[in-house]
């Protein structure tokens, strides 16, 4: 019992870096019908930069957030002004495979800036252990699973109240419509990359703070997609819950029924999960007609 | 100077090419290639061999993401299942590679029926991600199945003979590969314009109206699996003959992208394309090397720590410049060249 109750902790654990990664995929899947293959480069590099920040002037957590955050959402503006707005308009195959040339370019980019050496990351979160219900976490891990949590709510208040929110549902729905209702749908896609940017941020600083800032770090990205597409590629706030399951559900493979078997068990997962849903559990149908 | 379409037969229309001067063109580059070992040094004859090896893995991509337009991001899945079957049944079975090489195309086009049937019903970035998915299970698999694969030592490849012949000197193993490339292209261009080939792009262009049309959308994709991934298993064994080794980091993930940024450079849904566009990105990072030779003397020891980070920012720049500047590859480039040529002094 034990057993089974530390599998699920640091599932949960892990889970919830998947499901903030995944969050980020599925914002900007949402607003502008692109999957970002460079999203994990993007958590990777924030992290980095962070990581920068905090060795220069020892920030503790909260104030080293306020610092990362905007920068990281300078970066998605950047990135999205440079490469992605250019392509508006091309097949979503091209600009998709714009993300994919941008991830190697970022990927290099960091581990010729950084260098291929791990680092040890605190990221200025205490390190006693904590028991929560007799299971003992690191501060570490609570941020992290309170960062999903405070931003799965903050995502769903955003979508369902904010008008920024509004519009960006309208975009995703229908981007003609919304551009002859007066949206702006370029500013929809530079706010989705914004925002995005900084969930990869907080995923990628907790994450190193867990684990360690090495350079596969943006290997988490590709790790991610089980929980984007069992929540759906347009769902946020699923692909966050999804984050959970699959990290679940890769510690419990990795406990019950053999080792090595955790990098590739959800996969393993989306495989079936796509054979039964070709969109997602909570992801919406395409109608096509010719 | 031709003024109209004087096709007649349907023969006409399907011809490769219904000009002498291309043909007499490609019969000249096939002696020159033919003759090249004579010509160049042994490290730039390893150099063709790479070139020739990516043309065959970029045709077979091609046929699947380029002609049936189902993007695979699993071309390293299907290279290391080529490569290892060819090493495991040379080195471990002692078969001869004459016999081990289709198998190693078979086996690569069985495995990819197991990715093939649960993609049916998928397409587009899912299928992307499928495939990638697909990519990392092969790659497990063959790190864990220590009993077949040796697991992380890899495997030793060599004692490639036909006829007291050892392939894998030199010259041996150019000629190999170049009659290996020369037929994949032959295959490639009459499948391309056969009714096979016809339905794949058919499928590309749309899909449901293809179905509508009566093309049998389960039986023409899994054929487009099939092909495709037995071409790439042939790369995938040749691989593992010119590099004599086979472990799972020569397979990694940037393997699949530079593939893509092969058949995209070169031009989707061409096969001139792809032989561009494989011939232009081989030869790539021999360039690099060079202009660090040249222009940077004290840094090239900043090239050589940062080597595959290098390449990977080249790729990726040239991904992005394509997609961005000329999107149909380096063959459009090519064919806006002539257009010029045959236009001038006039604009159109």
């Amino acid at each position: 019992m034990d057993f089974l109750l530390l599998l699920l902790a640091s599932g949960l654990v892990s889970g919830a870096a998947y499901g903030l990664i995944a969050m980020g995929f599925a914002l900007i899947f949402k607003s502008t019908g692109v999957v970002n293959f460079a999203q994990g480069e993007l958590v990777m590099l924030t992290a980095y930069i962070s990581f920068t920040l905090y060795s220069t002037f020892e920030l503790s957590f909260f104030p080293l957030m306020l610092v990362t955050i905007p920068i990281s959402m300078v970066i998605g503006l950047v990135l999205e002004r440079l490469f992605i707005r250019p392509m508006l308009g091309e097949p979503i195959f091209a600009i998709v495979m714009v993300t994919v040339g941008l991830a190697v370019v970022l990927r290099g980019i960091t581990i010729m800036i950084w260098g291929p050496d791990p680092y040890n990351f605190g990221a200025g979160i205490p390190a006693e252990v904590v028991l929560v219900g007799g299971v003992p976490f690191y501060p570490a891990q609570i941020y992290l699973i309170g960062a999903l949590a405070v931003l799965t709510a903050a995502g769903w208040a955003f979508l369902r109240f904010s008008r920024m929110g509004i519009a960006m549902r309208a975009v995703a729905a229908n981007e003609t419509a919304a551009l002859l209702v007066g949206i702006s749908v370029s500013r929809i896609h530079a706010v989705a990359w914004m925002l995005s940017a900084a969930i990869a941020s907080i995923a990628g600083v907790l994450f190193a703070a867990n684990f360690k800032l090495a350079p596969d770090l943006w290997f988490q990205g590709l790790r991610s997609f089980p929980a984007v597409i069992l929540g759906g590629m347009d769902s946020v706030i699923g692909s966050a819950v999804a984050g959970l399951v699959i990290g679940v559900i890769e510690n419990l493979f990795q406990g019950y029924v053999g080792q090595g078997l955790r990098e590739i068990s959800g996969f393993i997962v989306i495989v079936i999960v796509l054979m039964v849903r070709p969109f997602g559990l909570f992801g919406s149908r395409d109608i096509e007609r010719v | 100077m031709r003024t109209g379409h004087f096709k007649e037969r349907t023969a006409q229309l399907v011809a490769l090419s219904d000009s002498k001067v291309v043909w007499s063109f490609a019969g000249l580059l096939l002696a020159l290639v033919l003759a090249a070992p004579f010509l160049i040094g042994n490290y730039q004859v390893t150099l063709l061999v790479s070139a020739m090896i990516a043309i065959v893995g970029a045709v077979g991509l091609n046929m699947l993401t380029g002609t049936t337009g189902l993007i695979s991001l699993g071309q390293a899945g299907f290279l290391a299942v080529g490569a290892y079957t060819n090493a495991i049944l040379m080195m471990d079975h002692g078969w001869p590679v004459w016999l081990s090489m289709p198998a190693a195309g078979v086996v690569s086009a069985l495995v990819s029926l197991l990715v093939g049937v649960p993609s049916l019903r998928l397409k587009g970035l899912y299928l992307a991600i499928t495939t990638l998915a697909f990519a990392f299970i092969i790659n497990h698999v063959i790190l864990y199945a220590e009993w077949l694969t040796h697991g992380p030592n890899g495997i030793f490849v060599s004692g490639a003979k036909v006829m007291g012949v050892d392939l894998q000197r030199g010259k041996a193993l150019y000629y190999l590969t170049f009659g290996i490339t020369v037929l994949v292209v032959f295959a490639a261009l009459n499948i391309q314009r056969s009714r096979v080939g016809r339905a794949w792009m058919a499928i590309r262009d749309h899909d449901i109206a293809a179905r509508v049309m009566g093309v049998d959308l389960l039986r023409y994709k899994l054929y487009a699996f099939m092909v495709s991934s037995f071409i790439v298993g042939i790369a995938g064994a040749l691989i593992s003959l010119q590099i004599r080794f086979v472990n799972i980091d020569v397979f990694a993930l940037i393997l699949s992208i530079e593939a893509l940024a092969i058949i995209i450079l070169g031009g989707l849904g061409s096969i001139a394309g792809a032989i561009l566009g494989a011939i232009f990105l081989s030869l790539l990072p021999e360039a690099i090397r060079l202009f660090f030779d040249v222009f940077a003397d004290t840094n090239s020891s900043f090239y050589t720590t940062y080597v595959y980070e290098i390449r990977g920012i080249t790729y990726g720049i040239v991904i992005i410049a394509f997609l961005r500047l000329k999107p149909e590859g380096l063959i459009g480039l090519w064919r806006d060249v002539r257009k010029y040529w045959s236009n001038w002094p006039l604009a159109y």
